[in-house]
């Protein structure tokens, strides 16, 4: 559409500089969706997502005049959006209002099935959308930290490197960090072994397997 | 090597990280239990159900939303930034002015007449049919979708009023105005360096009457949601700003001293629909003015 809506981040940030507002209109459109992604996955709720979103936005826009780029612009921007994601929920412990339980398996909501299409395997379906549920849902009890670490490792597929320069601590913390947060993850799941394909007892066996339980 | 050292390293064995010695020692362990088996595939299940994570469309409107965001509070600094040079000049000059009349108090009993102090102030023409009196929000468009909020006050009768700002609860507040309200006439107040300083999606504004208090929320100036999905539970002023926030429309609330406890769990619902299922069973009831919600108390 315009002469420059190829150009790189650096060209568009100089021009931004410069005093062009289109440039930054572009550099939003670049990233909204990859911001909009980690907001979603920390805060679980669309509103509040793109909440976190426009105010990292609104970071960018005040600081990017300051951005030397020494970081890739996009390493930066998670870095902002963590640290809106830490404030939004520094503020919301202000006030204390109570949320309703999250949904569970009693919300009888109809779930969509491709059931014209007989070769799709419902039941899997099915559980696999349980799972996804059940894994966000168990992401937004880990503590604000171990979940930006686990969702940018795991669901951005963000490398330890990155991270460390996101959250600014060095690579071995990262590592033992989410360590730890993976199996904070792991015991929260505990209650789910099912749905992961795992039976709950061990006196139940796996049906493959049932000759090796010594 | 123990089941509890395996399970140390499970992460690490997933990721690739383990070599050598160790990985052979776990893989040994892994042939022989079960148990470690297991938690091996279930951690493998967990990391699998992560990566396998879809992504989530976003709203229609997010390019706009931001935008939206970005701008309101870059004028708003900038206006912001122009009042405070204003309040600055305009202390300047007064301070230059009360100079200016020492000097000619000194000279000339005429003074006053001579600068219009103390003239008669022009009469506020009488008004025959009463106007809709109260504070209405109104959003004024600045550009492209770019709306800001302003409060306009007016009455059919003289009124003191005075219109503070809760930052975090409603017990502290500041004052933002103080004045009189006349009849026929309209009082506005711009609202923009407010949300400037806040920062929040919705501002809790204390508006009172001569004696009179209300609540109004009033948010930011994004374009109003006309339905959403709303789960909560919380005192009715945390609702009613909850609320304001997800539709964007202003809510005003005049409270009767009891604020229950309320639940709301509503889907695609329109703000009517919502407001009414809060109420339902309390002593408030609901009425629409302009584009305000107001929740009155019997």
């Amino acid at each position: 559409m315009h002469a420059y809506d190829y150009s790189s981040d650096e060209i568009l940030i100089e021009r931004f500089k410069e005093g062009d507002e289109f440039a930054f209109d572009l550099l939003v459109r670049r990233y909204e969706q990859k911001v909009y992604q980690l907001a979603y996955r920390l805060t679980n709720n669309p509103d509040d997502a793109a909440d976190v979103a426009a105010e990292a936005f609104l970071r960018m826009y005040n600081s990017l005049k300051r951005f030397r780029g020494d970081a890739q612009l996009s390493t930066w921007l998670y870095r902002v959006v963590s640290n809106v994601f830490f404030d939004f929920r520094k503020r919301e412990a202000r006030h204390q209002h109570v949320p309703l339980e999250l949904p569970t398996e009693e919300n009888e909501e109809p779930m969509e099935l491709p059931i014209e299409d007989e070769s799709v395997d419902i039941l899997g379906h099915a559980l696999r959308e349980e799972q996804k549920q059940v894994l966000m849902q168990a992401i937004q009890q880990l503590p604000e930290y171990q979940r930006v670490m686990v969702v940018l490792f795991h669901i951005e597929e963000r490398p330890y490197e990155e991270i460390a320069q996101i959250l600014g601590l060095p690579l071995g913390t990262i590592k033992s960090r989410l360590n730890r947060a993976r199996n904070a993850l792991r015991q929260l799941l505990e209650p789910y072994r099912e749905l992961f394909g795992i039976e709950s007892s061990p006196t139940v066996g796996q049906p493959q397997e049932a000759t090796d339980a010594l | 090597m123990h089941c509890e050292q395996v399970r140390n390293l499970l992460n690490d064995y997933i990721e690739g990280s383990v070599s050598g010695a160790i990985r052979d020692r776990l893989e040994a362990h892994l042939e022989r239990c079960a148990e470690c088996r297991r938690e091996l595939q279930f951690m493998q299940s967990i990391w699998r159900g992560l990566s396998e994570m879809p992504e989530v469309a976003p709203p229609a409107d997010l390019h706009a939303r931001i935008m939206t965001h970005v701008r309101a509070n870059v004028r708003a600094r900038e206006a912001h930034q122009r009042v405070a040079f204003w309040r600055w000049a305009g202390a300047a000059a007064v301070a230059a002015g009360l100079f200016l009349m020492g000097f000619f108090v000194a000279q000339s009993d005429g003074v006053q007449a001579a600068f219009g102090f103390g003239g008669k102030s022009k009469r506020v023409a009488e008004i025959n049919q009463p106007v809709p009196s109260g504070v209405f929000v109104q959003y004024r468009e600045v550009e492209q979708g770019v709306r800001l909020p302003v409060l306009e006050a007016r009455m059919n009768r003289a009124a003191t009023a005075e219109l503070r700002h809760a930052s975090n609860s409603l017990h502290e507040t500041e004052l933002v105005w103080r004045g009189n309200l006349e009849p026929g006439k309209t009082v506005e107040i711009p609202l923009q360096a407010l949300l400037q300083a806040s920062s929040q999606r919705v501002l809790i504004l204390w508006w009172s009457v001569e004696g009179q208090k209300r609540v109004l929320f009033v948010p930011a100036g994004y374009p109003p949601a006309k339905v959403a999905t709303v789960r909560l539970q919380a005192k009715l002023s945390d609702a009613l700003r909850q609320l304001a926030s997800v539709y964007q429309t202003p809510i005003e609330w005049v409270p009767n001293g009891e604020e229950p406890l309320v639940v709301l769990d509503v889907q695609d619902a329109t703000l009517e629909n919502a407001l009414h299922q809060l109420l339902v069973g309390s002593s408030y009831t609901l009425k629409r003015q302009g584009e305000t919600w107001r929740v009155a108390g019997q």
